[in-house]
């Protein structure tokens, strides 16, 4: 069963529900960006958005751009991945518990602050009956998504399925998390993080939505050809895993145009994917993406996003090569990509996408 | 009253968040659910924290609520009459 990633649609730091990324990128210049809104009235009336929050009103509106532009209006599942949820209705909620002493606590902030929040407002938006899951599984809760749905489709049990990556980046949670050293607090230009040097990235909202078809329709991204998920694999395992997802489609590691990497300047991080360049991708070009979209825990899903978009283009933008000369040298038109991302060394995922 | 209203008027837009609503657009004498300003069931909920928060009522017996929230004039009153704050 062939499996395809029917379209896509984001609200990130770049310009919302568009491809503009690929010709003119919104460089960040601070390791907190916000990110674009769209105009949601199209999407959602002013009497529904009323009780929603940021992050639900971003789903809504990727799921439906999406939905439309994949000519879908009922999907046959709803799976979404997100690491925390909505947080700007958590904090609402926790601070009214502190100011109010634990009394008169309001109940929109407590409704909206579940992690599957996300995935019922949609299907409640679309009437739609099907499955409706959530996967919360902080930097892999996409991958898990993408992973449910794609066995799903394998096994012919659904022939559509919205999976959604959606995370928001609130400025006490962007405080929090910079006390731990997950932020360049002095970031101001990109050489900074393809240096690779110290803890701490650049942070990055994400709402992404992709619909997925068994059926091919036109202008569809790509094919989705395989999903491996791994935990904890030294470079052997890492190297046996993505040589078991090749074989298995046929392909070896010659006909792989590109390898999308996690890589965002964090030391931590990205000593992972230059072990795996040196070990196993030396002549594959790498790709990055979270120098345009930020770090989060849903932004393994714009890997994906990035590899589907320059399949259906049929060119990689040189702004997306980490080594500038792999760039100069790379002319061809891209047919095989690989994407390859990890959580804290942890859980690793290979997801291979074909033209 | 009527600056007890006009005070309720805000509360209401601001808890329920009502994007664009402004004190005046809000009939004192339409009904809050149903017709008039058109609330649910949730947005009850909100305005018996409100109420709660702000005036120290607290409702004991959920029908009362039909009558107190039938109208922002008739909550207004009653908040008039049982306020302890």
């Amino acid at each position: 069963m062939s499996i395809y990633i029917q379209s896509a649609s984001h609200i990130s730091i770049q310009k919302p529900l568009s491809e503009a990324w690929m010709e003119l990128p919104i460089v960040p210049d601070s390791a907190f960006m916000k990110s674009e809104e769209p105009d949601y009235k199209p999407f959602i009336s002013p009497m529904e958005a009323r009780r929603m929050g940021t992050l639900v009103k971003r789903a809504l509106a990727t799921s439906l751009d999406t939905l439309r532009k994949g000519g879908c209006e009922m999907p046959d599942a709803i799976i979404s991945g997100t690491g925390l949820g909505c947080v700007e209705h958590t904090e609402k909620f926790l601070n009214a518990v502190i100011d109010n002493d634990e009394e008169c606590l309001p109940p929109t902030s407590f409704m909206q602050s579940t992690h599957n929040t996300i995935s019922s407002q949609i299907a409640l938006r679309l009437k739609c009956h099907g499955y409706n899951s959530t996967y919360s599984h902080r930097g892999t809760s996409f991958d898990s998504a993408l992973f449910d749905a794609f066995m799903q489709l394998s096994l012919g049990k659904i022939g559509t399925a919205l999976v959604g990556a959606h995370d928001e980046m609130t400025p006490d949670y962007f405080l929090m998390l910079s006390k731990l050293d997950y932020w360049k607090m002095d970031f101001c230009h990109l050489g900074q993080l393809r240096k690779g040097e110290g803890r701490g990235s650049i942070s990055g909202s994400c709402s992404l939505s992709m619909l997925l078809s068994s059926q091919k329709q036109e202008n569809a991204l790509c094919e989705l050809k395989d999903v491996e998920l791994i935990y904890r694999p030294g470079i052997l395992q890492s190297r046996h895993a993505i040589n078991e997802v090749l074989l298995r489609n046929n392909l070896s590691l010659k006909d792989i145009d590109a390898v999308v990497m996690g890589l965002s300047g964090d030391c931590d991080n990205d000593d992972v994917y230059h072990e795996l360049k040196h070990h196993i991708f030396q002549n594959v070009p790498t790709l990055w993406y979270k120098q345009m979209f930020g770090e989060g825990f849903s932004s393994s899903s714009f890997g994906v996003y990035v590899g589907a978009v320059c399949l259906r283009v049929g060119r990689i933008p040189q702004h997306l090569f980490y080594f500038p000369e792999e760039a100069a040298m790379f002319q061809k038109e891209p047919r095989n990509i690989l994407v390859y991302n990890h959580f804290q060394d942890r859980d690793h995922s290979i997801i291979l996408l074909t033209k | 009253m009527e600056q007890l209203i006009e005070e309720l008027k805000k509360e209401i837009i601001e808890v329920l968040n009502l994007e664009g609503m402004t004190p005046a657009d809000i009939d004192e004498n339409a009904p809050l659910f149903g017709e008039g300003l058109g609330l649910d069931s949730i947005d009850a909920l909100e305005l018996i924290v409100l109420m709660e928060k702000n005036y120290g009522i607290k409702l004991q017996n959920a029908n009362e609520g039909k009558e107190i929230f039938k109208s922002v004039r008739v909550m207004a009153e009653y908040i008039n009459a049982h306020r302890t704050k």
